[in-house]
């Protein structure tokens, strides 16, 4: 298939780029011990992107014969071709990159197919029965595991040839306890870049399931919090959050064109000092970050991007693009996650470096605040960075001590003003968003995490 | 394979594989979509682009025991065929595992329009480009950050081995814009608005533009709010945003199953106001959703899920019916590269007898949310956030924008003290909704 996306990337008038996707999915799903779902999905086709008189075409095919991927061209040149007399501001050019060649493997030591589906099942079946014997009150519950593997190659008439494998292995646990006709859920969800040993490694199935029933079971009797502004000390999971819904889509290049606030920020203190905030190719700190990617999907080499040091705004997320227009090197943020999806501007693994406080001053250090640790229910951030997460677990924090658990807590605000108040960084860090998708007209596996932050936010709760 | 004929014949052939690998009862549910796009970017027109895929689910039954295969490599089929037994026979048998027979029916009419199938890409890039011109005489603080003109040509195709045979044609043109006003350091919302037509001659980009430019003006200049509580008034986008996914949520039987829905145990039960009825209809014309039969070839009907306040109906597919031992409400969803979930199709809210101004006129003290940004937990009814495009009402009027305003509640609650729904309606995606007054809502101000 290379030589063949080769030869053909030979030939072409004007720049291409190529790409063979061949994905692999599997799920199984398990409630109340019966099964949901257990299921196998198998693509495969070529995207073609095709810049002619400064403009993009796009076209995929499942038809990966010779023939095929030579109609699909011929669709991508004639779209873009069709879309230039009505484009306003012409691709002037792509900025020079390094690009990828040779071949990327999974980086670890326990393939996902070296364990057949009866051992996923049977893990699978096992920690659901755990839910449901976790608490009399657990009326619900679920287990599931899904797995993408992805081999992809990735051929630019300017000389990529990369040839990639991803494997993503993922977990995750709901329960729902019930008291008096009223309902209340607990969850948790872990994954990896990587292999079947490497999704458990640092959290064990039993404890995933153990957490959830114990948060439905605690939510049934927790009271609302009072809306409002407060101290708050935030987990590595809702800090990965903050830092890849709220500032992560913020200084995406595309997005900052569209006019996000960050448009005229360069170089200017958006955050406490104490902020240093990376998107990486890389999973710096601990392995098997979800998105970790060594070469994007416009075969450029991915980078670590410092995009906020010192609390200074020093680098917007690019493309090819985007990066000549702000005569820049690209980023290596170029994603597709489907041979069917044109490469956009995606976050990879973003983070906050870790500081030098440890987790029991940052709490210690609050008088009446909270608490809070991971993506709960729903969240959404706007370009001008304000955003808003339910929070998974939300307890008070009173005299230096982590007490009582308060219930439907959300915490909102404009991210930059959190950044600003942030007085103490925590000296631990994790990954948390390995299992989430991140949406933006297409999907996209990605991963976020950092250290506990001590910082204010608004609380939205009750009056 | 690019016609109704070829792919009801691969679907066939697909079932005789399954069975000869070992399934005693299979059904093979197949999409062909030919999409065409054109997307703005930064203001400006972005990519143009072309896909085409057939894709081919195969659900594979043997002594109850199910498993599902998909894939768009159709010279690959048998093995997905294979693989889907193979599956089916390493699960738990479960005894409510049963596919549907076949029921006469009159398909829906106006589905597809053979006019789709001359649009070309230059006509997709067009109406972008009417779009961004819309924006541009409206106001030049305005920008068109995103937006998408789309049209899909799909064939759905379904046979199964109790002697489902069917095939439909459907085309459907979508589009949205997502504007931003900005002036000087102030920069509005983001303000999103969407339609959608089966029909060449129904498409009409300008007012999808005009009011996602219109609404991002308005909250331009936003000033703090006020905290208390007291009534608020959720836009058709804020009521889908807070509302809707939890009535779906407790009005799907499979979560009634599971234990997680308490409205599952509530049928004929008050739930809401007296004045709430909710619907859904999968054959409502000129319906996103609509569409002649569902995932699993069942004919879809129109359905009165909460008739004034009082919960009517679940929705089913073949799996719940059986589990419930009621019929089959047609609610099989999903495509073809996932076993039927459950789902509602065009769900409607009926309109009140009074304006939207009307519900304004008699508060003293209240919030017109016109975007919800936040959370609603379909099982705790516990919904918070960001209250976007949000004006503060004042003696029956409209104050001044606010930002940076927290609404919470919980919907079981508020449902019960619903005190207005207008006369409005809007397509929110799939959905018919109108405005909502509710009472008691928490509004905390930053």
């Amino acid at each position: 298939m290379q030589e063949l996306l080769e030869r053909i990337a030979a030939r072409s008038s004007g720049w291409i780029e190529l790409r063979f996707q061949g994905r692999s999915t599997k799920q199984i799903a398990v409630r109340n011990g019966e099964l949901e779902e257990s299921s196998s999905k198998r693509i495969q086709g070529i995207g073609v992107r095709a810049l002619v008189d400064g403009v993009f075409g796009f076209a995929s095919t499942t038809d990966i014969t010779e023939q095929g991927v030579l109609r699909a061209v011929e669709a991508a040149q004639g779209a873009a071709r069709t879309s230039a007399s009505a484009k306003k501001q012409r691709i002037k050019g792509l900025a020079e990159a390094s690009l990828g060649v040779g071949t990327f493997p999974v980086a670890t030591n326990d393939p996902l197919d070296a364990h057949p589906l009866e051992e996923k099942l049977a893990l699978v079946m096992k920690i659901d029965e755990r839910i449901r014997q976790g608490a009399s009150s657990i009326v619900s519950s679920s287990a599931s595991y899904a797995e993408i593997q992805d081999e992809k190659i990735i051929v630019t008439s300017d000389g990529a040839r990369t040839h990639l494998f991803v494997s993503i292995p993922e977990f995750r646990v709901m329960a729902v306890a019930q008291k008096n006709g009223d309902q209340c859920f607990g969850n948790k969800s872990n994954g990896v870049a990587g292999g079947w040993s490497d999704l458990f490694n640092l959290l064990p199935p039993e404890e995933m399931a153990d957490y959830a029933v114990q948060m439905a079971v605690e939510q049934l009797t927790a009271p609302h919090p009072p809306g409002g502004l407060a101290t708050v000390v935030l987990d590595p999971g809702l800090v990965g959050v903050l830092s890849h819904e709220a500032i992560g889509h913020a200084v995406e290049a595309d997005i900052v064109l569209g006019g996000a606030i960050t448009a005229d920020k360069m170089n200017q203190k958006v955050a406490s000092e104490l902020i240093t905030m990376i998107d990486s190719g890389a999973s710096e700190h601990l392995p098997h970050a979800t998105g970790t990617l060594a070469v994007d999907d416009e075969g450029v080499v991915t980078r670590k991007t410092v995009l906020i040091e010192g609390g200074v705004l020093c680098s917007y997320l690019h493309n090819r693009e985007t990066a000549a227009h702000f005569g820049v090197e690209p980023t290596g943020n170029a994603r597709a996650f489907e041979y069917s999806d044109v490469p956009i501007i995606r976050m990879r693994n973003t983070y906050i470096e870790p500081g030098d406080t440890s987790v029991e001053d940052l709490i210690a250090g609050v008088d009446d605040g909270y608490y809070m640790c991971g993506l709960g229910f729903g969240g959404q951030a706007d370009s001008n960075a304000e955003f808003m997460f339910g929070v998974r677990e939300a307890r008070r924090i009173q005299d230096g001590k982590v007490g009582e658990l308060v219930r439907g807590a959300t915490i909102t605000g404009n991210a930059f003003d959190v950044l600003h108040s942030v007085d103490a960084v925590g000296n631990d860090f994790h990954w948390d968003l390995g299992a989430g998708t991140c949406g933006k007209s297409q999907a996209a596996k990605v991963d976020a995490g950092g250290p506990h932050l001590r910082c204010k936010a608004m609380i939205g709760g009750r009056q | 394979m690019n016609n109704e004929t070829q792919l009801r014949e691969r679907c066939r052939e697909a079932l005789e594989l399954t069975k000869h690998h070992g399934a005693a009862e299979v059904e093979i549910f197949a999409q062909t979509s030919h999409a065409i796009s054109a997307d703005i970017e930064k203001h400006d027109l972005q990519t143009s682009s072309s896909q085409q895929e057939t894709m081919i689910g195969v659900r594979a039954m043997v002594n109850q025991q199910v498993g599902f295969a998909c894939t768009n490599v159709l010279d690959e089929l048998e093995a997905t065929c294979a693989d889907a037994v193979k599956l089916a026979k390493a699960s738990p048998k479960d005894e409510n595992n049963v596919l549907p027979t076949p029921v006469a029916f009159e398909p829906v009419a106006d589905l597809y329009d053979p006019k789709a199938e001359s649009f070309s890409v230059s006509d997709a890039v067009q109406q972008t480009i009417r779009m961004i011109e819309t924006a541009d005489s409206i106001d030049s603080r305005l920008i068109l950050g995103g937006g998408t003109f789309a049209v899909n040509l799909q064939t759905r195709c379904i046979v199964n081995s109790n002697r489902i045979d069917l095939a439909e044609n459907s085309s459907l043109f979508t589009y949205y814009a997502l504007a931003t006003a900005k002036d000087g350091e102030k920069v509005s919302n983001m303000a999103f608005r969407f339609d959608a037509s089966h029909s060449v001659d129904g498409i009409d980009v300008v007012p999808v533009a005009t009011r996602a430019c219109q609404d991002a003006l308005g909250s331009l200049g936003a000033v703090r709010g006020e905290s208390f509580v007291g009534p608020v008034i959720l836009s058709p986008s804020a009521v889908q945003a807070v509302l809707v996914s939890l009535v779906a949520f407790q009005l799907n039987a499979k979560n009634a199953v599971r234990g997680s829905s308490r409205w599952g145990k509530l049928l004929g039960e008050t739930v809401a106001h007296s004045s709430l009825t909710v619907t859904d209809n999968g054959r409502m014309p000129g319906g996103v959703a609509t569409e002649s039969f569902d995932r699993e070839g069942m004919p879809h009907r129109e359905l009165t899920l909460i008739d004034s306040g009082k919960t009517a109906a679940l929705m089913h597919n073949a799996y719940t019916a059986v589990a419930m031992h009621v019929a089959n409400t047609s609610h099989g969803s999903g495509s073809a590269r996932s076993t039927p979930g459950i789902g509602a199709t065009n769900l409607s809210i009926e309109p009140g007898e009074v304006s939207k101004d009307e519900l304004i006129g008699d508060i003293k003290q209240g919030l017109l949310v016109n975007r919800f940004s936040g959370s609603s937990n379909p099982i705790s009814g516990d919904f918070s956030g960001v209250a976007k495009a949000a004006y503060l009402i004042k003696d029956g009027k409209l104050d001044r924008p606010v930002s940076g305003t927290l609404i919470a509640g919980n919907v079981f609650e508020v449902l019960q003290n619903l005190s207005g729904i207008s006369s409005e309606t809007e397509r929110v995606f799939t959905a018919i909704l109108p405005f909502l007054r509710l009472e008691g809502v928490s509004v905390t101000a930053e």
